[in-house]
């Protein structure tokens, strides 16, 4: 990998480190969901330092060339990535329902009894 | 006697609550009515508190399946008999109220108002018959039960009915045939009655037009979540 290209994605993997820290800082990230943007910046670093490790994964999932391996990995993970997220969300709709019904119900019984 | 609730779903149903418990008063006096309002837009709130009847107001717009849930959770926690689900739209008939208490008084948890077994009923149009019909052959065939109207939103639940209605996994988009296929799976008596369905009097029926293939993929989908789910999310 030639040493323009190392220094650029290095820059932009440290950066995002830093991001992510500053959030979870701030409070504006849970650190619960922060080790995984931490494990994706953390891998950037690693692919980036070490090439010959992309290189050895090109040949095992046989793909032609590390691009590809590259582009497969990262729409995967986005794919679990969102995957993720759905979870979450649906955890979260039921959730806001109970709530949003507990609530209600709650409401009704004060109105009933003042 | 049994108590009986009867919860009246309602999402802008304003103009037509009025007729709706009109008709419920004369054929069931004695019945505590609970409008559910789901988050309208309109005067349904307003309505309903000066119709009398008891009110719980979501706090926002949650969906018929999860309104419903709202009004059986309450009348499980007052100790109600029965909890007749009761459409504010003015598509169901009082007079098949009746029928179905008396199901659950006699035995069954859950007791259903259907179409097919009523002379004369209105039944929709051909692509929702058709769909009825694959649904029933569908809740038949997994449920093992003779059921015809699966679809059907006039129900009476007993006690084990209201439980199963009241878990948080219990299908809150529209519980229908799956609803059913759960029922069976916790082993509750499922019984139909006939009632005379009337064509719905607001325009925006749940059901209509293209939302008609959503709700029917939603339904298949939901079905065989209903089939394969776990069995302890049978249980509270």
């Amino acid at each position: 990998m030639p040493i323009r290209q190392k220094v650029f994605f290095l820059t932009i993997a440290v950066a995002l480190l830093l991001v992510i820290l500053e959030l979870v800082r701030r409070r504006r990230l849970r650190v619960e969901y922060s080790w995984l943007w931490m494990a994706s910046g953390a891998t950037i670093i690693l692919l980036i330092l070490r090439y010959d490790l992309l290189i050895w994964l090109t040949d095992l999932v046989g793909a032609a060339i590390p691009t590809s391996t590259l582009f497969f990995l990262c729409v995967l993970y986005l794919a679990l990535l969102s995957l993720n997220y759905s979870v979450r969300l649906s955890a979260l709709a039921r959730q806001v329902k109970e709530l949003a019904q507990e609530v209600a119900l709650l409401r009704a019984e004060r109105e009933e009894k003042g | 006697m049994t108590s009986v609730l009867v919860v009246i779903p309602a999402r802008n149903e304003a103009a037509n609550l009025p007729d709706v418990l009109r008709e419920l008063r004369a054929a069931r006096p004695k019945d505590d009515v609970l409008v559910v309002d789901d988050g309208s837009t309109d005067a349904t709130r307003g309505v309903a508190r000066g119709l009398g009847c008891r009110l719980i107001g979501l706090p926002f717009h949650l969906g018929y399946g999860a309104a419903v849930q709202a009004g059986v959770k309450l009348g499980l926690r007052r100790g109600y008999g029965v909890v007749v689900t009761f459409d504010g739209d003015g598509q169901h008939d009082p007079r098949d109220v009746t029928p179905l208490v008396e199901a659950v008084e006699g035995g069954a948890d859950l007791a259903l108002g259907s179409r097919h077994l009523a002379a004369g009923a209105y039944r929709g149009g051909p692509l929702r018959r058709m769909g009825r019909a694959i649904f029933s052959a569908l809740a038949r065939t997994l449920t093992g039960l003779p059921l015809t109207d699966p679809t059907s939103g006039l129900k009476a639940l007993g006690p084990e009915g209201q439980r199963l209605f009241a878990l948080a996994r219990f299908p809150d988009r529209f519980p229908d045939a799956d609803a059913l296929v759960l029922a069976s799976r916790a082993r509750l008596r499922v019984e139909e009655r006939p009632a005379r369905m009337r064509p719905s009097r607001n325009r925006h029926s749940m059901h209509g037009g293209a939302r008609g293939f959503a709700y029917a993929f939603n339904m298949l989908f939901s079905l065989l979540v209903a089939v394969l789910g776990r069995e302890a999310d049978l249980r509270g």
